[in-house]
């Protein structure tokens, strides 16, 4: 396996994320000197396959595509379910509101013609011109818009800067949010597939989803297979945090041991982020979607970190548990009121009060109580990591610590307003 | 039939686990707490009643599953 890195390495402070290719580079190919203007990418990937909708469906088929995003559906049947014609929207989420998660800013930085690729492909598949892109930061957004300038068939494309936090982020909140409603997901459970921007049909997905589509029209089903593992062939793009080889974005073929993903250190992993799964270690584990969420730790947007040995593990997790509460949309009760309640309980823990049971209780009530997975994905943090750190929660039951600061290795941002 | 709650809409009036107590119980800041959601039967009458008084008009009883969100 060879070690690129490709921008910044060494240099975390003022140019996070270092950005690494493992491997076979696909979404980020040829992005080693920069960001790729319009002549360097046609060179990198070429011209994406014409593909009616039955094709694309196929292509997608054939490589086990998902979503990249955190539910990991399957695109073929995301595609096959949208109507084909004018009236249905193609949206690109990129709002990537989870802070510890930056592939999707990386990609849209680095190679946004591979996102403007796809999802102008699954455009005309769909025989519509409807596309928005919603993007979260600044540097994405002038990238596309820069993006967009260059090319001749920009011209439907909307880019709206959409700031709206982990929840607003979530697909059928930006869906509302890009149709001029409020960025909350909604609360009947209508599928963007269905009920998308402006009340129409919509292919949604996140940004990776969309570049290794256009991936998969540039190089072709086998090309694009030829790497990775047969669950779920070709790279992911992936944010790796705290005590691992290789800090930053980094792009990998699937079906690596998570060992060597991560590092062989010991240390409770958390696996798929804020909304993710503490493990104990990698141990046999392999890097695929299907794999990991069979082994119970989905990988959601990609996030993968392991704490280093100098902060307060304990103390971590209340700082990002205290995060998820104040990222609830603050509009079902169980999410506004248990997150919050879940948190201090933490806190408590955390200041050597034995409130595990009291943590068990208030974790036990979220999952399934909410317009969308906010108070669910928070609730499997919490417990995974009080499961995954005996150790840590033993230290500070005994000694009302554990003698370390916390040093904010998870990072948890500000507030959109 | 399946008993919903559009949390978006639930303002925790607990009406519902007073009509429907063998199904809906009430958290600490009052909000339902659902055990059994399917309803068939007899049954179906007093969960129609539940739904009537919800003055949110957050319980609701659905035909089918939902399909999960993504």
């Amino acid at each position: 396996m060879t070690t690129t890195p490709l921008r910044g390495a060494g240099t975390h402070v003022d140019t996070w994320p270092p950005v690494w290719v493992l491997g076979a580079a696909h979404v980020l190919a040829g992005t080693s000197g920069g960001r790729l203007d319009l002549s360097a990418h046609r060179e990198t990937h070429g011209l994406p396959r014409r593909r009616d909708r039955d094709e694309l469906v196929r292509d997608a088929q054939a490589v086990r595509l998902v979503g990249r995003g955190g539910a990991a559906f399957p695109v073929a049947t995301k595609l096959a379910g949208v109507p084909v014609g004018s009236r249905t929207h193609v949206l690109v989420n990129g709002s990537e509101g989870e802070p510890a998660s930056h592939k999707d800013r990386t990609l849209m930085r680095l190679a946004p013609h591979l996102v403007l690729d796809g999802a102008l492909a699954v455009a005309r598949a769909l025989e519509t011109r409807r596309v928005t892109v919603a993007v979260g930061d600044a540097a994405s957004y002038w990238s596309l818009r820069n993006a967009l300038d260059e090319r001749p068939d920009g011209d439907g494309v909307r880019v709206a800067s959409h700031r709206h936090g982990f929840v607003g982020g979530e697909i059928r909140a930006v869906a509302r949010a890009m149709s001029g409603d409020v960025a909350r997901p909604p609360g009947r459970r209508v599928l963007p597939t269905v009920h998308g921007v402006d009340g129409r049909p919509t292919f949604a997905s996140n940004v990776e989803t969309f570049a290794q589509l256009a991936v998969l029209l540039g190089r072709g089903v086998d090309a694009f297979a030829s790497v990775g593992d047969p669950d779920e062939p070709g790279t992911t793009l992936l944010t790796l945090i705290g005590d691992v080889d290789h800090p930053g974005v980094v792009e990998v073929p699937t079906g690596l041991p998570l060992s060597a993903v991560v590092g062989e250190r010991v240390g409770p992993l958390l696996v798929g982020g804020y909304h993710g799964t503490w493990i104990a270690g990698p141990g046999d584990l392999v890097l695929s979607r299907p794999a990991l969420r069979t082994a119970g730790a989905p990988l959601n947007a990609g996030v993968l970190a392991r704490l280093p040995h100098d902060t307060c593990a304990l103390g971590e997790v209340a700082a990002v548990s205290r995060w998820l509460a104040g990222e609830s949309a603050a509009q079902c009760g169980p999410c506004f009121f248990g997150l919050p309640s879940m948190a201090d309980s933490v806190g408590r823990l955390c200041a050597g009060e034995d409130v595990r049971s009291d943590i068990a209780r208030r974790v036990g009530l979220l999952p399934g109580r909410g317009a969308c997975a906010h108070p669910d994905g928070s609730a499997a943090f919490v417990r995974s990591a009080l499961a995954a750190m005996p150790d840590e929660v033993d230290a500070h039951l005994r000694n009302r610590g554990c003698g370390r600061p916390v040093r904010r290795a998870l990072p948890v941002g500000v507030r959109a307003a | 039939m399946r008993l919903e709650i559009d949390w978006t809409r639930c303002d925790g009036h607990g009406l519902c686990a007073r009509l429907l107590p063998e199904r809906i119980g009430l958290d600490d800041a009052g909000f339902p707490v659902l055990g059994d959601r399917m309803v068939e039967g007899d049954d179906l009458t007093h969960a129609r009643r539940a739904v009537s008084a919800c003055p949110r008009l957050a319980l609701r009883l659905e035909r089918a599953p939902t399909p999960a969100p993504r």
